[in-house]
């Protein structure tokens, strides 16, 4: 075959994928811009190319406390999953009789649907009947039942600590791969020339596994950005919007008041929130990467 | 084009024409084809009764092919809104009335009176006039219900009451805080309301406030009147039992919601808590909990500078036709079918006996008037509806209940005053208001 002919096979073959692409996520992107430039009456749009969402939405006082809500989340997930996740791999990719049955439990969390996940934890986490503050109350850690969802200071801590609980395995599984991968001889040759198990980890481990723990992080914070139902089904965004979030915050002004402009534009805010921390962390990372392609 | 007419063409040109020209005035064929039905809400008995009735609408109409889906009650916006936009929603929606005013504001439901026709006759006759009107939006009529919820209604636990030396539940705030106190223990608040996100929880303070004289929308003026003396009033009844610690913690009510309420009154938990008229009903009370159900206690005073309001009622069944529906004959068989005594009357005590029946013959129902004996006897004088109005119901409607609802959890949690909670929600139920109505 020649060259012309493998690249015109080439084409074809990436050609669903690249329509695929287009009409769901490009697509439905360019809706949401326009949208958001869009100032509606009613439900119905009346003029393009004007900036009275955007207006509007910086000047609402609930913006600015979602804001800093999800930077709570996403940031507080995101560290959460990875650093737990890291410790747990490091654990699982010792082989020995309990880490294989706990390789395969520890997808339990990740298995279970999300309204499940929500409402059993939301349960749990209730000031009168839950376990975990009935359990606190009883061996003298609190004096009156913890109500963790429903006091303003605990509650965006308690859904991280949920986001944490549910997303950590799939992070844990991945770097317990990664690790595992890391050759033995470069861990035997650390370890002659009179290397620690931290120094083992941090010099050897960690640069080897730099590839996967950036993929992670920004696959964990993309999951973590767009987790709608735990949060929603958990709250609702109270108590008195101190667990609001973006994608909440986005679901209320649009399915919930019908203000589809200023929804939209919460999404462009999102998008680009989103892109700025992703491009950031890749440019930190991009050292690791060149390292460990060199190598 | 030149058009050159000859006998043949001109008779069969007048034939077809003729055809045409007759066929409206045809008798009607029995509707057929596919009929869509989304159903919200509703309480257990009532879900798992709703199905089995369809079988009998199916086995009459065996030419309509029906697909029945139920959705729990609080997304129904989201879905409703999601399935218009998408051109796939429902030929017919089965929500609540207070969505009425948007869902035909955005064209997503279309007037009955466009396509019911002689069949608007027969509902009236057989639906309770004021329950009937809760189907109705500027001079016609959008839905049909089949029963409908009031605000607000108190549980007691009638032992904890004769303990505490009452026999009769309280009538007015200043009783209900005395009683609530009263019935206080190290283990068993007084009294519990709901105060999550969740509409109903703010339906239920909205039924409160009313009575005291207080609305959220002034329509007229486009204005919302969330901090106006009613409304602030009975907001401080919510931090004065607050404050007397004749509740549970108040973050503990922020996270309970008007079903988790119920439960821990059923469990004893808790010796009354407020709901709308269904109270405890549709989640079981053990047997053995002697309780009873009451209008919520009336302000000492009126503070509000609108005329109290005695009861406020929702149709939470309401049957609503798609704008875009493409089967409206088959839609108004459906419902026309849930018009029948046999089906209105499944609220009439059996199997279901925790609404208040839209039918008129349901109000006959001896097993009604076993459970509920006030309501019949309410009834029968004329006075159950009196003073009564239909639950707030007006473009925006949510955004200014979800702002209410923040300003009660603001005050439950003791962060904010009633005034400034509810001057706070004000501004942005305002905002949000202007945004959408331009």
């Amino acid at each position: 075959m020649s060259p012309r002919s493998d690249r015109t096979l080439a084409y074809w073959m990436i050609l669903p994928v690249v329509a695929a692409v287009l009409t769901f996520i490009v697509g439905p992107t360019y809706d949401v811009f326009t949208m958001g430039f869009t100032r509606f009456r009613m439900g119905m749009p009346l003029e393009f190319g004007s900036l009275a969402n955007f207006r509007a939405l910086f000047a609402d006082p609930v913006f600015w406390t979602v804001m800093r809500n999800t930077a709570i989340w996403i940031l507080g997930g995101t560290i959460g999953c990875v650093l737990l996740g890291l410790l747990i791999a490091t654990y699982l990719a010792v082989d020995s009789r309990q880490t294989m049955v706990l390789r395969a439990l520890i997808l339990l969390p990740w298995i279970l649907p999300d309204v499940v996940t929500a409402m059993a934890w939301r349960w749990m986490l209730h000031g009168q009947v839950g376990i975990i503050g009935q359990t606190a109350t009883s061996i003298g850690l609190s004096e009156r039942p913890i109500s963790f969802l429903g006091d303003p200071d605990l509650v965006m801590w308690s859904l991280v600590v949920v986001v944490v609980w549910r997303k950590m395995p799939l992070v844990a599984l991945i770097l317990c791969a990664a690790i595992r991968s890391v050759p033995q001889e470069h861990l035997e040759a650390a370890r002659i020339d009179g290397a620690n198990a931290w120094q083992r980890f941090r010099f050897v481990i960690l640069p080897h596994i730099a590839f996967s723990l950036t993929a992670v992080t920004v696959i964990s914070m993309i999951w973590i950005t767009a987790e709608f139902a735990l949060p929603w089904i958990m709250t609702g965004g109270g108590p008195a919007n101190s667990s609001h979030i973006m994608a909440t915050y986005i679901y209320q002004q649009s399915f919930q008041f019908f203000n589809w402009g200023v929804g939209a534009a919460m999404s462009v805010v999102n998008l680009v929130v989103l892109v700025a921390i992703v491009t950031l962390y890749l440019y930190i990372m991009r050292r690791s990467w060149r390292s460990e392609a060199d190598r | 084009m030149l058009i050159r007419p000859n006998r043949r063409k001109f008779i069969a040109g007048s034939a077809a024409l003729a055809a045409s020209a007759a066929l409206p005035m045809r008798p009607a064929l029995a509707a057929s084809g596919p009929l869509s039905v989304w159903k919200f809400g509703g309480t257990p008995r009532e879900v798992e009764m709703w199905p089995v009735q369809d079988q009998a609408f199916q086995a009459q109409h065996p030419n309509i092919q029906l697909d029945y889906t139920y959705y729990f009650g609080q997304i129904r916006r989201q879905r409703i809104l999601a399935g218009f936009q998408t051109r796939r929603l429902a030929d017919v929606v089965i929500a609540f009335g207070q969505d009425i005013p948007e869902f035909a504001g955005f064209e997503i439901i279309r007037p009955l009176d466009d396509i019911a026709g002689d069949k608007m006759a027969g509902w009236r006759e057989r639906i309770v006039p004021e329950v009937m009107e809760s189907g109705m939006h500027e001079g016609q009529l959008y839905g049909l219900p089949t029963y409908v919820d009031m605000a607000a209604f108190i549980a007691v636990d009638m032992d904890a009451l004769n303990e505490a030396g009452f026999d009769r539940p309280p009538a007015t705030w200043s009783e209900l805080r005395e009683y609530a106190a009263a019935l206080t223990r190290p283990d068993r608040p007084g009294i519990a309301f709901p105060a999550t996100t969740a509409p109903v929880d703010i339906n239920i303070f909205e039924g409160i406030a009313y009575a005291n004289g207080a609305r959220i929308f002034d329509e007229p003026n486009n204005r919302v009147t969330l901090s106006e003396r009613g409304m602030i009033d009975a907001l401080q009844l919510y931090a004065d039992l607050i404050a007397d610690g004749s509740t549970p913690s108040g973050s503990s009510m922020t996270e309970t919601n008007f079903r988790d309420t119920a439960q821990l009154f059923a469990q004893g938990r808790v010796a009354m808590w407020v709901g709308l008229s269904w109270l405890n009903t549709p989640w079981g009370a053990p047997e053995s909990l002697n309780w009873t159900g009451a209008p919520f206690p009336r302000p000492d005073e009126v503070t509000g500078a609108q005329p109290p309001v005695a009861a406020l009622m929702d149709p939470t069944a309401i049957l609503m036709v798609s704008a875009r529906t493409q089967n409206p004959e088959a839609a108004i068989a459906y419902l026309d079918f849930w018009s029948q005594e046999e089906q209105l009357g499944l609220w009439g005590g059996t199997p279901e006996f925790s609404r208040i029946p839209a039918g008129r013959n349901a109000w006959t129902s001896p097993e009604l008037a076993e459970i509920w004996p006030e309501w019949v006897e309410a009834y029968n004088a004329g006075t159950l509806f009196a003073g009564a109005e239909p639950m707030p119901r007006f473009i925006g409607v949510s955004a200014v209940e979800t702002a209410l609802g923040n300003a009660i959890q603001q005050v439950v949690l003791g962060r904010q005053s009633a005034e400034e909670a509810l001057q706070e929600a004000n501004e942005a139920a305002q905002q949000q208001i202007d945004i959408l109505r331009g």
